[in-house]
C-alpha cells in the first residue's frame, strides 16, 4: 500500500473519529457528574443538525444558525435534566438510565413529526476543493470538524482546571455527598453537565451535517458508536473520551483497508464488547473508582 | 373506604371500555355504509420513514391520487377501492408484521409493496401461506427470479437495468469498473448481477466494496476502490447514501465517471450531492423525460396525463417511484375489472396473470403464469445529470 493511500485511510478515520469524540465527550461529562449513562446523547447530536437546518431555512446566516442550534439543544438538555431526571435523582441509577432512553425516543419522534422523514442538508462552511496533505485529499469541512473538536476539548479543559464550576464538577465526580458538605450545589452541577453534554453533541451534529446530511434518525447509530468510544477511552475523563473516539474511527477505517468493508460497522460493537470483557475501565480509566 | 375506592376504579374502567368500543363502532368505513356497497380492500406496505422514505412518500401520493380518480369515476364495476396503508420504516421485520396485519386482520385482496427488495422478500412467506398477491415496487431481480406464484413486480428489475448500464459503460470505452453497493436486498441483488454479467457486457470488476444503510461516510471504501484504479465507478444503492458516495468521490478527487441505476434516479440524490451530481449517468425508465416514450403514443399520453395530475395535486413532478406505484394500483384495478364471478385474492391473482399489453408508466405490461414482471430493456434510457437535472445521454 502506498503512503498516500494509507494516509487517506488515516484521514478518513480521524474524520469520523472526531465526531465520535464529540459525542463521547458528552457521555463522559454526564457520567462524571452523575454516574449514569445518558442514552439521549445521540439525540442531542441529531438535534444539533436538524435544528441548525431549520434555523438556516428561516434565513439566519450559517454560523448564527449553528450557534442557535447548539444553544437551543443545550437548553433542551437542561430542561430534560430539570424536569425528567431531577425528581428521581435519589432513585436507582437504572431508573435514571431508562428515563434517558425514554427521553431519546420522545426527541426522535418529535423530530420526525416536526422536520419530516427525509434527509436534510446544509452547505459547507467554506466551500471549495479538498486540500492536499502529503498526497491525501482532506475536505475543508473535515478541517472544521477537527478545529471545533479541539476548541471544545480546550474549553472543557479550561472549565475543569481553571473555574470554580469545573472544580465543583470534579468534586461531584468523586463524591456527591462530600461535595455537598463542602458547599457545592450538586443539583446545579448536574443540570449544567447535561447542558454541556447537549451542547457538545449538538456541535458535532451541526459540524458534520454538511458532510453527511442529517435526519430524525441520525442519532441512533452515532449514539452507539460514541458510547463505544467513551467506554474505549474510559468514562469520566474528557481527554480519554476524545482519544477513544479517534482510535475507534481509525480502527473502522483501517478495517476497511485491511480486512473488508463489510465489517466496518461491526467494528465499533466488537470493540465495545472486547473492552467490557477485558478492561472495563477503558484505556485510560483506573480500576479503583466505584460509582453508586 | 377501601370498598368504594375499588368500586370507583372498576366503574371508571368499565366506562372507559364502553367508550372505546363505542368509538370503535363509530369509525366505520364511510364509503361502505353510505352506499351499502362493499369496497375492494387493498393493502399497501410502504417505507414512509427510514432510509427509503424518499421512495415510499411519492408511492403513497401516487396511489392516493389514482384511487381517488378511480372512485370519483364510479369505482370498478360500481364498487369503490379502499387502500389501507402501513409504514414499514424501511425495516424488513416491520414489513412482515404489517403484511400479517393486512392479510389476517384487514383481509385485503392484495398487497401493494414493499418499497424495498428486502422488505418485499420478508412478506413473501405470509403471502404464500394465505394466497394473497403482492405487487412489489422494488427493483431486486430476486423477486421474480426466485419465482413465486404470488409475487408480482412493477419496476424494471436489476436483471434488466444492470446489463443495460454495463453495456453503456463498455460502449463508452470503460473496461474496468469499481463497484460500491449497499448490503440491503436491492444492493446485494445488484452486486450479484453485476459480478455475474460483467463478462457478457465486456467489462471487468476490479473493486467490489460495500456499505450499510445508515452509514454516513464511505471515504474508506472509496479509497480502496481508488487504489484499484478503475476506468469508471458503478454505484448500486437506493437510499440516501448514494448522494454521500458521490460527494465522497468528488472530495477524494477521484477522476472516474459515476454510473448508477434507478436507485439514484431521485431528486434527493441531486440535492444531496450538489456539485458532485454533475456528469453522473444512470439507467432507468422513460418517465424522467416523457418525450422518450415517443410523442403521441399511448404511453406518452398516459405518462403526461399522470404527470399533470400529480403535479396539480402535489406541486412537484412525479418521480420513478410514483410511476411504480401508479402501475401497481393500475394493474390491480385493471385485473379487478376483468374478474367475472366472486372477487377473491385467488381470482385477483389469476386476473393479474392475464394482464396483456396494459400501458403503464414503467412500460407496457404483459404478465403470464411464468412472467410476473412483464418488462424488457426496451423500457430503459441512459440519462446524464447536467445543471441539476436529467438529460437523455446521447
Amino acid at each position: 500500500m502506498e503512503a498516500a493511500e494509507f494516509i487517506q485511510y488515516v484521514i478518513a478515520g480521524l474524520k469520523s473519529g472526531s465526531i465520535y469524540a464529540l459525542v463521547a465527550l458528552g457521555f463522559s461529562v454526564v457520567y462524571a457528574s452523575t454516574g449514569i449513562i445518558n442514552f439521549a446523547q445521540g439525540e442531542f447530536f441529531m438535534l444539533g443538525g436538524v435544528l441548525s437546518v431549520w434555523f438556516y431555512s428561516l434565513g439566519l446566516p450559517l454560523p448564527v444558525a449553528g450557534i442557535a442550534a447548539v444553544v437551543a439543544t443545550a437548553g433542551l438538555g437542561i430542561v430534560f435534566e430539570r424536569f425528567a431526571l431531577r425528581r428521581q435523582r435519589s432513585a436507582n441509577p437504572l431508573v435514571l438510565v431508562i428515563i434517558t432512553i425514554g427521553g431519546s425516543m420522545v426527541m426522535k419522534s418529535l423530530a420526525r413529526h416536526l422536520f419530516g422523514p427525509d434527509e436534510l442538508s446544509l452547505p459547507e462552511f467554506t466551500p471549495g476543493p479538498s486540500i492536499d496533505i502529503v498526497g491525501a485529499a482532506v475536505e475543508r469541512q473535515a478541517l472544521w470538524v477537527w478545529g471545533l473538536t479541539v476548541v471544545a476539548v480546550l474549553a472543557l479543559w479550561w472549565l475543569y482546571r481553571k473555574t470554580r464550576l469545573g472544580h465543583a464538577m470534579r468534586a461531584c465526580s468523586i463524591s456527591h455527598d462530600a461535595a455537598r458538605l463542602m458547599g457545592v450545589d450538586t443539583a446545579r452541577v448536574v443540570m449544567i453537565s447535561f447542558g454541556i453534554a447537549a451542547a457538545l453533541g449538538a456541535l458535532g451534529g451541526f459540524a458534520v451535517t454538511p458532510l453527511t446530511q442529517t435526519s430524525w434518525d441520525a442519532g441512533a447509530v452515532i449514539g452507539v458508536k460514541g458510547f463505544a468510544a467513551a467506554i474505549l477511552g474510559g468514562l469520566g475523563n474528557p481527554l480519554a473520551a476524545v482519544i477513544g473516539g479517534l482510535v475507534l474511527g481509525l480502527l473502522e477505517s483501517l478495517s476497511v483497508a485491511f480486512i473488508s468493508s463489510a465489517y466496518k460497522d461491526a467494528i465499533s460493537l466488537l470493540v465495545l464488547l472486547i473492552v467490557l470483557f477485558v478492561r472495563p475501565q477503558g484505556l485510560f480509566g483506573s480500576k479503583r473508582r466505584e460509582k453508586v | 373506604m377501601r370498598g368504594t375506592r375499588v368500586l370507583s376504579a372498576v366503574a371508571s374502567m368499565l366506562l372507559a371500555l364502553v367508550c372505546v368500543s363505542a368509538s370503535g363502532c363509530a369509525v366505520a368505513d364511510p364509503s361502505a355504509r353510505a352506499d351499502g356497497v362493499e369496497p375492494y380492500r387493498i393493502g399497501a406496505v410502504l417505507s414512509l420513514t427510514g432510509t427509503y422514505a424518499g421512495l415510499g412518500v411519492p408511492e403513497k401520493n401516487a396511489i392516493e391520487l389514482e384511487v381517488s380518480r378511480i372512485n370519483k369515476a364510479g369505482g370498478i364495476a360500481g364498487r369503490p377501492v379502499e387502500v389501507i396503508y402501513e409504514d414499514d420504516a424501511s425495516d424488513a421485520a416491520k414489513s412482515q408484521a404489517a403484511s400479517v396485519r393486512l392479510i389476517d386482520k384487514e383481509e385485503v385482496l392484495a398487497i401493494i409493496g414493499a418499497s424495498g427488495t428486502g422488505q418485499t422478500i420478508a412478506m413473501r412467506t405470509d403471502a404464500e401461506r394465505a394466497g394473497v398477491s403482492i405487487v412489489s415496487m422494488a427493483g431486486g431481480s430476486v423477486l421474480t427470479d426466485d419465482f413465486s406464484q404470488w409475487v408480482f413486480q412493477t419496476p424494471w428489475p436489476n436483471r434488466i437495468v444492470i446489463p443495460f448500464v454495463l453495456e453503456k459503460m463498455a460502449a463508452a470505452g470503460y473496461s474496468t469498473v469499481g463497484l460500491i453497493s449497499d448490503t440491503g436486498g436491492y444492493g446485494v441483488d445488484g452486486r450479484d448481477y453485476v459480478l455475474s454479467h460483467a463478462d457478457d457486457a465486456g467489462v471487468t470488476v476490479v473493486a467490489d466494496e460495500t456499505f450499510n444503510s445508515g452509514d454516513t461516510d464511505m471515504s474508506s471504501q472509496l479509497t480502496k476502490v481508488r487504489a484499484a484504479d478503475p476506468d469508471a465507478l458503478l454505484i448500486w444503492a437506493a437510499g440516501k447514501e448514494g448522494a454521500i458516495i458521490a460527494r465522497n468521490a468528488r472530495q477524494l478527487n477521484m477522476p472516474q465517471p459515476l454510473y448508477g441505476g434507478s436507485g439514484i434516479a431521485r431528486e434527493e440524490f441531486i440535492e444531496g450531492a450538489g456539485e458532485a451530481a454533475e456528469g453522473v449517468r444512470l439507467g432507468t425508465g422513460k418517465i424522467l423525460i416523457p418525450d422518450s416514450f415517443g410523442v403521441g403514443t399511448e404511453s406518452y399520453e398516459v405518462a403526461t396525463s399522470f404527470i399533470a395530475r400529480y403535479e396539480a395535486a402535489y406541486g412537484v413532478e412525479p418521480d420513478i417511484f410514483a410511476g411504480h406505484a401508479y402501475d401497481a394500483i393500475g394493474l390491480i384495478a385493471d385485473a379487478l375489472g376483468r374478474i367475472e364471478g366472486e372477487v377473491t385474492p385467488g381470482a385477483l391473482r389469476d386476473a393479474l396473470e392475464e394482464t396483456n399489453a396494459w400501458v403503464g408508466i414503467d412500460g407496457i405490461f404483459t404478465y403470464s403464469t411464468s412472467d410476473h414482471n412483464g418488462l424488457t430493456t426496451d423500457e430503459m434510457v441512459l440519462y446524464v445529470i447536467e445543471d441539476g437535472t436529467w438529460r437523455v445521454d446521447q
